[in-house]
Formats: C-alpha cells, sequence, structure tokens
C-alpha cells in the first residue's frame, strides 16, 4: 500500500502489480479470503455452543433468561444502521468525494462506539449482578425445623452455598423467569455465560479492531489519502470487514440473548 | 538456443561470471535489510533459518526419548520428564517444523517465481506472518524453559486440564498465535496464485508445486482458526475453573477431540500435500518425461484437502463416539487413501521409460514416494475398525505417522532443498556427500519405524517410557536407527552450508528444468525476473524441444502489443 507513491497527479499501484485492477482485486479477495478463514473463527466457537445448548437446554434456557435482550435489540440497530453508514462512505469514497467520506467514516465510527458503550454497560450490569462465572463458595445458614423432646423449633444449619447460584436466582426472580431456575443446573448455566463472555468478547475484540481501522482511515481521509478516487477500494475492504462483524452480531444475538423465554416458541401469538 | 526441453518462458542468457552482479542476497546489506525485508525471497531463508533450529530441538528431544526407550524400565529420565520429552518433540516438530516447513520456505520463495510474479500479493502481511511465527515460537520456548509441559501434542483433557500443573497456558498461546501465521501464510498463496500469474500462466499451466501449496493452504485458512477457539476454550476452562473439556467439572472431553482433530486430521495433509508438490516437480524433471496424469495429480491435491476435512472421526474410533459414527468415518478414510493413491500411480507411471538420474533430490523424491507408500498403507490398518481397536494407542500408530510425515514431508522437504538450493543460493553443492545423505537418511529410517510396527502390532503401547522386556530388542534397533538418521540429517548443515563458500556457481538452470523460476539468473534478481516471463507452454514439456513450441509464438513488441509476427526468440 505505502510502496504507492504518488507524483503529482498520477497514481502508482505497488511495485509488484501489473496494473491497478490487479491490485485492487488482489485487496478485495484477500479480505474476502480473510473473512472466510473469520467464519471458521467464529464458527468453530458457535458450535460448541451449539453442542452444550443441546445437551443442557434447560441451563442455558435460564442463563439467556438471566441477560438484557433490551439492549441487545438496541444494539443490533446501532450495528445495522453503522452497516449503511459505511456502505455510504464507500459510495463517496468512489465518487472522490472526501467530504462525504469522512462524514460516513464519523458516523460509522460514533455508531459503533455506541455499540460499544451499551455492550460495556451491559458487561458492568452482569458482573454487578454477579453473573460471571466463578468457583467462590460461602457459607449461609438455612433455617430448619426440627423437633427436639417433643417440641418444633428452628434451627440454622450453615451449608456451602454457591455465590454464581444465588446471584442468578436473584437476578432471575427479577426477570420474574423464577420457574426457569428451579429447572436449571446452576453449574452448568456457568457454562453459558463462559459462552457468552468468549463470544461477545470476540466479537467486541473484532469491534475495536475494526474502530481502530475506521479512525485510521479517516485520518487518512483527511491527509488527502483517498484523493485518488481509485484507493476507495481499501474502505471497500474495511467495509467487508465490518459487515462480517455484524453478521457475527446477527448470529450472536439469536444465539445468546432469544434462547430462553424470548425465544419463539414461548410467544403468546 | 535448441533446447531438448521446453521451458515455460524464454530462459534468461547466462549472467557474465566475470562481472558482479546484484542479486537479492546482496542488493542490501545487514541484519536490518533482512528484518525489514518484505521480499518473499528473503523472507523464505528467514523462516529456512529458523525452521531448522526448531528441527534441531525437535530432534534434540527425539534422542532423549530415543535413548530413554533403550531399557525397559526407563533408566535416562524421570518419568514426568518423559513426557514432557515426547510432547516438547511433538509439538516442536508438528507446530514449528513440519506446518510452517515447505509452506514458509519453499512457498514463499518458490510460489511467486512459478507463476512470473514480483512478489506475493501481501508482502508486508508475508513478513508480518513470520514474525507471528517467531512470537508464537517465543511461547513455545517459554513453555520449555519454564519446565515443559507433559500433555503430548494433542492436549487432550484431562492432561491438560488442571489436572496437569504444567505450561498448558502458554503452549496454548503459543499454538495459538503460531497458528494465525499459518493463515496469513496461506491466504497469501492463495491470493498470489489468484491473481499474480504471470501472462500465460493459465490454470492449467500451473505447476504441481503450486497446485499443491494451494491445496495446502486451503486447509490452513479453513482449519487453523478452529483450532484457535479450541485452544481459547481450554484457557478459559482453566482460568475459570467451569467445566467445557474437562470431564472431572462435567465438561466433555469429546468435544475437545472433535474440534482438535477437526483442525488436526486437516493438518496432517498439511504436512504433506506440499511433499507431494515438491516430489511431482523432481520426479519428471529427473525422469526426463512429461508428467503422467497432469490433472490427476493437481486435482488430487484438492481431493485431499476437501475429503481430508470429513475423516477426523478416526481418530476417536475408541474414544466414545459412538458405534455408527465410527463406521460412517472408516469409510470416508478409505476415500482419502484414493487420491493419495493417485498420486503414487502416476508419479510410477512417470518414472515408467523414463531416462533416470540419481542425483540428491530425486534419490529424496524416490524415499518418499517408498516410505509414503508404506505410510499410507498402514494408515489404511488404523482407519479400519476392526484393526484399529487392536492397534490404537501402540508404536503401530507412531510407525505409521512416521512413515508419513517423517518419510513423506521430510524426505519431501530435504528433496526440495536439494531441488532448489542451486537456485536460492547461486552455488551447487556436493553431490556425493548429498547422495550419501538421502541414502543415509532413507536407511535410518527403516532401521527406526520397522521394528516400532513390530512392536506395536504386538501390541507396545505409545508413549509410555517402560515397556515388557521383549520388545527391548525391537527398541535398541529403532534407537541405533535413530542415531543413523541424525547422522543423515547432520551432513546437509555441513555441505549445504560449506556450498555457500566452496560451492561451485550453479548456472542459471542446473537440472535443465522447465519451470519458470529456472529461467531466471540464479540467484534470482531482486523482483525475480528482469523481464515480466510470457507463458508459453505447461509446466513439463521434458519431450518437447524448444524450437517446436517457440517457433509459433508470437513475437511481442517492447511496449507489450503483440505485433502479429511469428518467429524465434532470442
Amino acid at each position: 500500500m505505502s510502496a504507492a507513491a504518488h507524483h503529482g497527479s498520477d497514481y502508482h499501484y505497488a511495485h509488484h502489480f501489473d496494473s491497478l485492477g490487479q491490485q485492487q482485486s488482489t485487496v478485495r479477495f484477500g479480505m474476502w479470503l480473510f473473512l472466510v478463514t473469520e467464519v471458521l473463527f467464529f464458527g468453530g466457537i458457535m458450535s460448541a455452543y451449539t453442542v452444550y445448548r443441546t445437551m443442557y437446554p434447560d441451563d442455558f434456557e435460564a442463563g439467556s433468561a438471566a441477560l438484557n435482550p433490551l439492549a441487545a435489540i438496541l444494539n443490533s440497530f446501532l450495528l445495522l444502521t453503522s452497516s449503511l453508514t459505511i456502505t455510504l462512505g464507500v459510495r463517496a469514497a468512489f465518487d472522490g468525494d472526501i467530504a462525504g467520506l469522512r462524514k460516513w467514516l464519523m458516523a460509522t465510527i460514533l455508531l459503533g462506539t455506541a455499540f460499544l458503550g451499551l455492550k460495556a454497560n451491559e458487561y458492568y450490569t452482569d458482573v454487578k449482578e454477579g453473573l460471571v462465572p466463578t468457583k467462590a463458595e460461602d457459607v449461609i445458614e438455612v433455617a430448619k425445623s426440627v423437633t427436639v423432646n417433643g417440641h418444633d423449633t428452628i434451627v440454622y444449619d450453615k451449608v456451602r452455598s454457591s455465590v454464581f447460584a444465588r446471584k442468578l436466582e436473584h437476578v432471575l426472580k427479577e426477570n420474574e423467569h423464577e420457574q426457569l431456575f428451579e429447572k436449571c443446573n446452576p453449574y452448568r448455566v456457568q457454562l453459558f455465560f463462559l459462552f457468552y463472555y468468549c463470544m461477545t468478547g470476540l466479537h467486541v475484540l473484532h469491534m475495536v479492531i475494526g474502530l481502530g481501522l475506521l479512525v485510521w482511515q479517516y485520518i487518512l481521509a483527511g491527509n488527502g489519502f483517498f484523493n485518488f478516487k481509485e484507493r476507495y477500494v481499501y474502505v471497500e475492504a474495511m467495509s467487508l470487514y465490518w459487515h462480517f462483524v455484524d453478521m457475527v452480531w446477527m448470529f450472536l444475538l439469536p444465539l445468546l440473548y432469544l434462547a430462553g423465554p424470548h425465544s419463539f416458541d414461548h410467544l403468546s401469538l | 538456443m535448441n533446447l531438448d526441453y521446453a521451458p515455460q518462458c524464454v530462459p534468461a542468457p547466462e549472467p557474465d561470471p566475470t562481472k558482479p552482479r546484484v542479486h537479492y542476497l546482496n542488493h542490501a546489506y545487514g541484519w536490518l535489510s533482512w528484518l525489514f525485508t518484505v521480499d518473499h525471497k528473503r523472507i523464505g531463508i528467514l523462516y529456512l533459518v529458523t525452521v531448522t533450529i526448531f528441527f534441531a530441538a525437535g530432534a534434540t528431544a527425539a534422542a532423549l526419548v530415543r535413548l530413554n526407550l533403550l531399557t525397559p524400565t526407563s533408566e535416562l529420565l524421570p518419568l514426568d520428564a518423559y513426557n514432557k520429552a515426547f510432547t516438547a518433540h511433538g509439538t516442536v516438530m508438528l507446530f514449528l517444523f513440519l506446518i510452517p516447513v515447505v509452506p514458509g520456505v519453499l512457498g514463499n520463495f518458490f510460489v511467486p517465481m512459478m507463476i512470473g510474479a514480483k512478489d506475493m500479493a501481501f508482502p508486508k502481511i508475508n513478513l508480518l506472518s513470520w514474525y507471528i511465527f517467531m512470537l508464537g515460537a517465543a511461547f513455545f520456548l517459554w513453555t520449555l524453559l519454564s519446565g515443559g509441559i507433559d500433555t503430548g501434542w494433542t492436549l487432550y483433557p484431562p492432561y491438560s486440564s488442571q489436572y496437569s500443573h504444567t505450561n498448558v497456558l502458554y503452549a496454548g498461546l503459543g499454538i495459538f498465535v503460531a497458528g494465525f501465521s499459518s493463515i496469513l501464510t496461506g491466504l497469501n498463496i492463495i491470493v498470489t496464485v489468484h491473481k499474480m500469474r504471470a501472462p500465460g500462466m493459465t490454470w492449467n499451466r500451473l505447476p504441481l508445486f503450486i497446485w499443491a501449496m494451494y491445496a495446502t493452504s486451503l486447509i490452513q485458512m479453513l482449519a487453523t482458526p478452529v483450532l484457535a477457539v479450541t485452544v481459547l476454550l481450554l484457557a478459559v476452562e482453566r482460568v475459570f475453573g467451569i467445566g467445557i473439556f474437562d470431564p472431572t467439572l462435567e465438561g466433555d472431553p469429546i468435544l475437545f477431540q472433535h474440534m482438535f482433530w477437526f483442525y488436526s486430521h486437516p493438518a496432517v495433509y498439511v504436512m504433506i500435500i506440499p511433499g507431494m508438490g515438491v516430489v511431482s516437480e523432481i520426479i519428471t524433471c529427473f525422469s526426463r518425461k512429461n508428467i503422467f496424469g497432469y490433472a490427476a495429480i493437481a486435482w488430487s491435491s484438492v481431493g485431499i484437502a476437501v475429503v481430508g476435512f470429513l475423516v477426523w472421526g478416526h481418530h476417536m474410533f475408541l474414544s466414545g463416539q459412538g458405534y455408527y459414527m465410527g463406521m460412517l468415518f472408516s469409510f470416508i478414510t478409505m476415500l482419502v487413501a484414493v487420491p493419495s493413491a493417485i498420486k503414487v500411480f502416476n508419479w510410477t507411471a512417470t518414472l515408467y521409460k523414463g531416462s533416470i538420474t540419481f542425483e540428491a533430490p530425486m534419490l529424496f523424491s524416490l524415499g518418499f514416494i517408498a516410505l509414503f507408500t508404506i505410510g499410507g498403507v498402514t494408515g489404511l490398518y488404523l482407519g479400519v475398525m476392526g484393526t484399529d481397536i487392536h492397534l490404537h494407542d501402540t508404536y503401530f500408530v507412531v510407525a505409521h505417522f512416521h512413515f508419513t510425515m517423517v518419510g513423506g514431508m521430510m524426505l519431501g522437504w530435504q528433496a526440495g532443498l536439494h531441488f532448489w538450493w542451486p537456485k536460492m543460493t547461486g552455488k551447487m553443492y556436493s553431490d556425493f556427500w548429498s547422495r550419501l545423505s538421502a541414502l543415509t537418511i532413507c536407511f535410518g529410517f527403516f532401521v527406526t519405524f520397522i521394528p516400532q510396527f513390530i512392536a506395536g502390532y504386538n501390541g507396545m503401547p505409545r508413549r509410555s517410557p517402560s515397556y515388557a522386556p521383549e520388545y527391548q530388542i525391537l527398541n535398541v534397533i529403532s534407537t541405533a536407527g535413530a542415531f543413523i538418521q541424525g547422522i543423515g540429517y547432520l551432513m546437509p548443515v555441513f555441505y549445504l552450508t560449506g556450498s555457500l563458500i566452496y560451492g561451485r556457481p550453479a548456472g542459471n538452470n542446473p537440472w535443465r528444468a522447465t519451470g519458470l523460476e529456472w529461467q531466471t539468473t540464479s540467484p534470482p534478481p531482486q523482483f525475480n525476473f528482469d523481464e515480466t516471463p510470457i507463458v508459453t507452454c505447461g509446466p513439463y514439456e521434458y519431450s518437447l524441444t524448444s524450437d517446436d513450441v517457440y517457433k509459433h509464438i508470437p513475437v511481442p513488441s517492447t511496449n507489450g502489443v503483440h505485433t502479429g509476427k511469428e518467429g524465434v526468440h532470442a
């Protein structure tokens, strides 16, 4: 990319290409292939998720019910809109409209950042509510009525209790899904949360990388890099990546947030 | 200039030996010119140096294992040190040597040259993938220095779960990081083959090494991400202590095996298809015959890559994956043997009535065919469920995969290195020592691994530091063979290095080969070709003369527009 020096208004492609068209189709094809590897990357973890969800449906339902679907749906709208703005950005770059390109890149950056903000808030709430897999146990006292010398009396038994289980019970009660807690094994609900953090975490990582690229291209646009219209292909390659990250989210939304009482089966139509 | 073979393009004239010549090795000097190079040839050399060091490390671990097995009672190493030694051997050899060796060195160096390109499609990503590889290797080094791991290279839970107190995390990180290097190399090669071919280099004129690298790259791209996720989940399990794979934490170890082999079975083809590609080049060149069944060899590479994704379950017949699943995987495993057999058949048919000469590359290649065929056929014993129950986890398995990986890839790698060394360095190595090395390695190999077939068939379990005394004689023979092999591997270090100083100039095309990479000067100029080559015929026209091909070619004018005239070039 940087080997392409520019003198005057001539646009020179990199030294190892024979033509501009060759360079552009190479960039595009490279990004498509990279996305293929990404499909396998997310596909691997989604397969593992699916295996366990099939094995432990009740536990995954309980875990899903403890999440906040409203935030997720709001985030979906943000991301889908950002897919539109990046596409308008590609169009602007193609037309050589640098001001338009910068505008749409900035809009995409803002929408992506808003997504991450909402997501961060969601993580914060999850952690505050104690929905983090942990082996921690503490000792609580459980009331029990026993008969001593013919008199009924209450004694307190000290039992070890999973911290996570009590937090989960609390959250599910708040969400009015306590019947799901009765059916689930809280230990395995933690497995759901491992997948939740891994899958959304990987997605967030991809978002952060994407935002970094967007900011970079925003700066490049300001420096006149895209004054050569031919370089729109870099915006296009970036947009492919951005759309892919959106697509991943479109899979994560139903897998994680709509698995439980929010799923189609539970709708009373 | 009339040649008794038809090169794929008009050969460059031999440079005047009395005049200094600028080429890729001497156009810039100093460490930085190497560490910041984006030249695919120099990156290939970087890989060559590093993977050779890793091979030495892996071989040292192998020597420890073999020495320890001299006696039935494990006299040399403590038990856990033995576990760590064979794990170090496996992980280093697989992840740091066999997977990167041919794609990293020969792929980087020769894929652009063989298709007539100036460089890889993404030169910077190419350099990046070497750095990522080195970072992954650094994690492995850290693992070894901080005590090693004892899980075997497969990292099966519960060995790799919290039950194991060794550094699985660092090793996992090493695999994770090195995997991305593999992905990027594969991606780069595929894009290069699609987009960077010289004029006239149609898909049906691609050398078979390119087809092999293409198939390999497909596997690297599609399988490696799944391994990355698997290792990631393993790490998450260890950090949080919630069972994903660990059965004591209600995890499912079979799921790990599925996910691991979904990568690792295709990955064993990453360790053999490049070797097949190298051998396809050499067999035809040293038989002075057109390759037999070009399309069959090319498409069987792709066929292996595709079907190789569907057979992972044959590693798990005894894991409890289910009887019918085992039958299905067993059946598909029989299918994947077909394309490999097609290749062996075609190589043999190419040899038939050829004018064969036995230079070192040819000796290595013939060794490859013999050893790979034995390795492949014994693989069928393991792919059939009934016999696998008897042979599973015995030395039969160890011997089988060494026949394919070492007998296959290691010999394929040596064949390729010897074949292209004159092109890479411009120097010719010692004919005598190189042939001796090839024979020593092949002989040592047989002595090492044939006894292991016998021991394994009789029930000697793999990965065990101690064994029943009746197997001792076989193990002593095997260890002796390993050291003969070791001598064979040491020889090239000396005569190849020596050739850099004392070797006679190789000339542009010492083997009178047809490929594009031989039609430029040795060592190649910085951008591979002084003029963009125009490809005029298929890759292996050894039975035509250059006149036969060139007299029909239109003469291009200097501005790249055809003149419409026909004539003889140069």
